[in-house]
């Protein structure tokens, strides 16, 4: 089957979004690994052909009567099994590089007792992976950096000694060798590890499907033997003049956000993207073409970086800051604008007792605040707004932002889609797909 | 320890301690002074916070660094908290960051007469006296573009441990300038510089080059000139002191910019030693109060 691909390539994640001839979305992928374009954009693409295949062997097993009522017994077992085998090779190669990290010089006098540490550590988070991708489970964030810090934070702060293997060396370490686990990939591993799930899946499930296992099987296969052809792509995003792409396969991120929001919700007129590294405010016309549009400009402070920083400041996944947020009862005015500071009033704020959901609805508001300023500048709000990118996930940003509109513009209803991250993507995407119309 | 100890009676001998909290880092110092003038180190000890309760970090970083003195806490005549120190639950008294530091400073390098404290977020200049009496001072704006976090952000980005910066910045061939930048944002700036292929001491280089123009105008804006000494945080980096002194060199200005192995511990040692200064004042008073019987103005002193 032929196939368009867009990707955003954003400051704090890369989205890849795959859509087949008739415009459907069949996969997506996301990886917030950030430390070279190429590698991002590898990572996000590849992990969207993985959802692709997923879809494609949903599709094979929905459309034959006889494996219909299998289908849900089976593709959340195989993917979960994915996810672990995944996460176990990350761990695998988080080792190694933390091992390589204790072999420098400044750790001489501790490197034999590091090694048993790490060991342990990881040892014990690779116990945890099962439970972390059970059937119920909530996890904090979608990425392996947050899963794994989380463990091994927690579990180092008790391994650590002050008088012996520190916990400051211990998560020097984490920092280092995090880098190398979250930038490699991209190499077709990812197709293995299905293969390979699909095994133990298939194992585990042969004595309860025992009737029916060999035709699950040829279903499973030929969907995976499907050929998948990538015949356009484009690309966008923070790292656009760097993509791995030629020059006429790249746009604007503001004109990709103009047609996805369009595409997403066709009456769209104004659009608000807060993004990881900039916040923009874009009107779009009737054809989701843009006319004006505003961006802020090199500080943090009004992005989704922001959030981010305070989510590690707090040790939170940045999904958890929203539903905190709104649990807020008392209303707090954060002082600082530089990130960095509001880190730091956080931090004296919660050691004076203040309660750290107040606190955090105020981080949002101030965030909000900036964003109204530019959204004022690019020409006001007219119906309908769409509010898209990564902090349109989070549901306290979204209060803040409902009730700041409905003060200044009157009642005004939002539109936001749940796969608001991916607007920019699927706005590339579609722009792909008219390249590859115009070629045929 | 080269700090030169004159032993006095053992009836004068005092042993304080200072505990200087950061916002990144908690710092020890435990002295034992004979008097005014003689003063032993008898441990500097230091922790990063990273995250970790910050009481507890301030525990056990005191607890450590008693073992190392020998010294018990009860032998600790005077506990002096500074920076964020409301946090010591078991201090004797609070001394403001500034007097610390500029006290710390004169007893690292008496020929000091301006400090530079550059910590996580803010950095300070100051103008002192031989007495450790600050005349002047200038601090930089609420931005953390250039700040001690600043510079740990790149270099977790960069994957290079904090303590090796300097080192790597002092084998740059070609530094990449760097205009200045959000603190946060600047890893983006640093994956486009990375991804376009300038080597790791090239972009620390850079930085550090910013950041010392910063912090020289800031120097000057305090009108210093003599030794400056550099304490705080970023004080055992290198690359800044070496970039800082290529800066005065290049403008030719009147400045010695000087670091020293425990300028880190500026703030603590100041801190104990101010502490040292005032048990004896309290003991001064305590003595002649009692013959009054006012303790009350000796608690109100002490805490």
């Amino acid at each position: 089957m032929d196939v368009c691909v867009g990707i955003d390539l954003g400051s704090t994640t890369t989205k890849a979004v795959i859509l087949d001839s008739s415009q459907r979305e069949i996969g997506r992928g996301i990886t917030n690994s950030r430390s070279n374009y190429e590698v991002a954009s590898s990572i996000a693409r590849e992990q969207a052909f993985v959802q692709a295949r997923f879809n494609l062997t949903h599709q094979a097993l929905s459309e034959d009567s006889r494996l219909a009522d299998l289908e849900e017994r089976f593709l959340p077992v195989l993917e979960r099994n994915f996810r672990i085998q995944h996460y176990l090779e990350q761990l695998q190669r988080l080792e190694a590089a933390l091992l390589q990290a204790a072999v420098a010089p400044r750790h001489r006098d501790q490197r034999r007792n590091i090694e048993p540490v790490l060991e342990t550590i990881l040892a014990a988070m690779a116990g945890r992976a099962p439970a972390l991708f059970g059937a119920l489970a909530v996890r904090k964030s979608e990425f392996f950096r947050d899963l794994a810090a989380a463990d091994y934070m927690q579990l180092a702060e008790e391994a650590a000694d002050p008088k012996g293997v520190t916990f400051d060396t211990l998560s020097s370490l984490f920092d280092q060798a995090i880098l190398p686990v979250e930038n490699t990939g991209g190499s077709k591993a990812l197709e293995a590890l299905i293969d390979s799930a699909l095994d133990t899946t298939l194992v585990a499930l042969a004595t309860r499907l025992s009737n029916d296992i060999e035709l699950l099987r040829r279903a499973v296969e030929t969907a995976r033997a499907v050929r998948i052809d990538e015949v356009a792509s484009v690309g966008t995003g923070y790292g656009r003049q760097r993509l791995p792409f030629p020059k006429e396969q790249i746009r604007s991120e503001i004109l990709c956000h103009g047609l996805g929001a369009h595409t997403m919700f066709p009456d769209t007129r104004t659009v608000l993207d807060i993004g990881g590294q900039d916040t923009k405010a874009i009107q779009v016309d009737e054809r989701g073409i843009v006319t004006s549009f505003q961006m802020n400009d090199r500080c943090a402070a009004g992005c989704g970086r922001y959030l981010g920083y305070i989510a590690d400041e707090m040790n939170l996944g940045v999904h958890e800051l929203g539903p905190l947020a709104q649990q807020s009862t008392f209303h707090v005015k954060i002082n600082s604008t530089c990130t960095v500071f509001a880190g730091a009033e956080l931090r004296e704020r919660l050691s004076l007792g203040q309660r750290r959901e107040d606190i955090l609805a105020g981080l949002h508001r101030a965030i909000i605040l900036r964003a109204m300023s530019l959204l004022a500048r690019s020409g006001g709000i007219s119906s309908e707004f769409t509010f898209t990118g990564g902090v349109a996930r989070n549901p306290a940003a979204v209060d803040a932002l409902q009730h700041l509109v409905n003060d200044n513009y009157g009642e005004q209803e939002i539109n936001i889609s749940p796969e608001s991250i991916f607007t920019g993507a699927l706005g590339a995407a579609l722009f792909a797909h008219r390249t590859a119309r115009e070629a045929a | 320890m080269s700090f030169e100890a004159k032993n006095g009676s053992a009836a004068d001998r005092l042993t304080t301690a200072g505990i200087d909290v950061g916002s990144s880092a908690v710092k020890v110092a435990v002295l034992r002074s004979a008097n005014e003038s003689g003063t032993e180190v008898l441990a500097l000890r230091g922790d990063r916070i990273r995250r970790r309760d910050l009481t507890r970090v301030i525990d056990e970083t005191y607890s450590v660094a008693l073992d190392e003195a020998g010294a018990r806490s009860d032998d600790v005549a005077y506990v002096a908290s500074t920076g964020e120190g409301e946090l010591v639950s078991f201090r004797t008294g609070h001394f403001y960051g500034m007097t610390t530091h500029a006290r710390g400073a004169t007893f690292l390098e008496p020929e000091a007469r301006a400090v530079l404290d550059v910590g996580a977020l803010h950095a300070r200049a100051m103008r002192i006296d031989e007495r450790s009496k600050v005349l002047s001072y200038r601090m930089t704006s609420q931005c953390a573009s250039g700040s001690g976090q600043f510079l740990e952000n790149i270099s977790r980005y960069l994957g290079v441990a904090l303590e090796e910066v300097g080192e790597l910045s002092r084998e740059a061939r070609r530094p990449e300038t760097v205009s200045s930048i959000c603190a946060v944002l600047a890893e983006t700036d640093v994956i486009n510089m990375v991804s376009r292929g300038i080597s790791t001491p090239d972009i620390l280089k850079g930085i550090h080059q910013s950041m010392a123009g910063r912090y020289i105008k800031l120097l000057r804006a305090v009108g210093c000139d003599g030794v400056v000494l550099l304490t705080g945080g970023l004080a055992a980096d290198s690359g800044l002191a070496q970039a800082m002194r290529e800066k005065v060199q290049e403008d030719e200005l009147a400045m010695e910019i000087r670091t020293h192995g425990s300028s880190v511990f500026a703030g603590a040692l100041g801190a104990a030693l101010w502490g040292a200064f005032r048990h004896r004042v309290l003991e001064r008073r305590a003595s002649t109060s009692r013959t009054t019987g006012d303790t009350e103005q000796m608690e109100a002193l002490g805490s």
